[in-house]
């Protein structure tokens, strides 16, 4: 039997196709193909393991950090120099936040209603870098327990995912802000379906002490809202209103979280507003004293 | 491609084997650490922030 060369590739018995080097061909093009389209699919879906598993464990060892970091300055005397000043300890225990360097812990953030081992450090600034590591603070906006807007974005999907359950906060949740000196209790505000019918409603639940819609300018500001991504409102002083002027005498302690909406999208913004109905001062006496509303988990 | 591939490989099936596998997990490894970082800014699912 003969052999006839057809470019180094063994010759398929005769009969079967009238052409057996293009068949080949048209072979290994469609298997080839194939191949490529399988190769993409599986490097999608190993996409989406990285985006919502792989992330969420290097950002967990990187909030970890932060957090460490964070206690590790809150522990440490507040002047180096004179550790021991108890004749003025009010002076001494007063927030610094000017000057805080990007990417900087400054405060730890609770939501009980979320699980009560909730807990995330704030970071200054909302780059890519520092959204990494935990929820951010929108710089210029205000720090916590100042009048003004205390706003705070944070990932929704993988990278820790902070803000992943937010949508679920209900009116009145609790939102607690620790500080070095203090402990700031933030409550999400009515509901835009519960503004109409709160003092008969929701009001009478003790949790909802110090939460009622808000008065004139902030008529508008509800405990959730779903923007445009183009709207700065949410994050303004007065929310909604961003060029408003008011003296920050007039303004109200709030606090705002902004996410991604829906989750695996960015087409829109999910917007929480809260109001602070308490702070405590801690007690270095009794430093382990935490706020009750930190118990409020169910 | 696979095949080109499996055939180029040198060695009996069991080194081939593990060769290949090294092969994938690094492919892995440079997708999860350099490609996907890189990209995953540039889609547009996981902005947070209002401007």
């Amino acid at each position: 039997m003969s052999t006839v060369d057809t470019g180094g590739r063994p010759v398929e018995s005769p009969g079967q196709s009238p052409l057996p080097g293009d068949t080949d061909r048209v072979r290994a093009v469609v298997r080839g193909l194939g191949e490529l389209l399988i190769t993409a699919g599986l490097v999608v879906l190993l996409f989406v393991v990285y985006e919502v598993y792989v992330t969420d464990l290097l950002s967990a060892g990187k909030q970890r950090e932060a957090t460490a970091a964070l206690d590790t300055a809150w522990n440490a005397p507040p002047d180096p120099q004179q550790p021991e000043q108890p004749e003025q300890p009010e002076q001494q225990r007063v927030e610094h936040f000017d000057g805080l360097a990007e990417g900087r812990g400054f405060a730890k953030m609770y939501v009980p209603a979320l699980g009560a081992d909730y807990a995330f450090t704030i970071l200054e600034g909302t780059t890519e870098r520092t959204l990494e590591i935990g929820p951010g603070h929108y710089l210029s906006t205000a720090y916590p327990g100042q009048p003004g807007n205390f706003s705070v974005a944070g990932h929704r999907v993988g990278k820790g995912a902070p803000f992943n359950d937010i949508d679920l906060l209900n009116s009145c949740d609790a939102i607690v802000v620790e500080t070095r000196y203090s402990w700031f209790v933030y409550r999400v505000l009515p509901k835009k379906e519960e503004v109409g019918t709160w003092s008969t409603g929701k009001a009478v639940d003790p949790r909802c002490n110090g939460v009622s819609p808000l008065g004139a300018p902030y008529n508008n500001v509800v405990g959730q809202e779903i923007v445009s991504p183009r709207n700065s409102g949410p994050i303004a002083p007065i929310p909604g209103m961003p060029g408003a002027e008011t003296s920050v005498g007039e303004q109200v302690t709030l606090m705002t979280l902004t996410t991604c909406h829906p989750q695996f999208s960015d087409r829109e913004r999910l917007i929480v507003h809260a109001v602070m109905v308490k702070q405590w001062a801690k007690d270095p006496a009794h430093a382990d004293v935490r706020p009750p509303e930190l118990k409020e988990t169910a | 491609m696979y095949g080109w591939i499996w055939r180029h490989l040198p060695g009996p099936t069991a080194v081939r084997a593990v060769t290949a596998l090294l092969l994938v997990a690094g492919v892995v490894a440079l997708l999860m650490f350099v490609v996907f970082p890189w990209l995953e800014p540039k889609l547009p699912f996981n902005q947070v922030t209002t401007e």
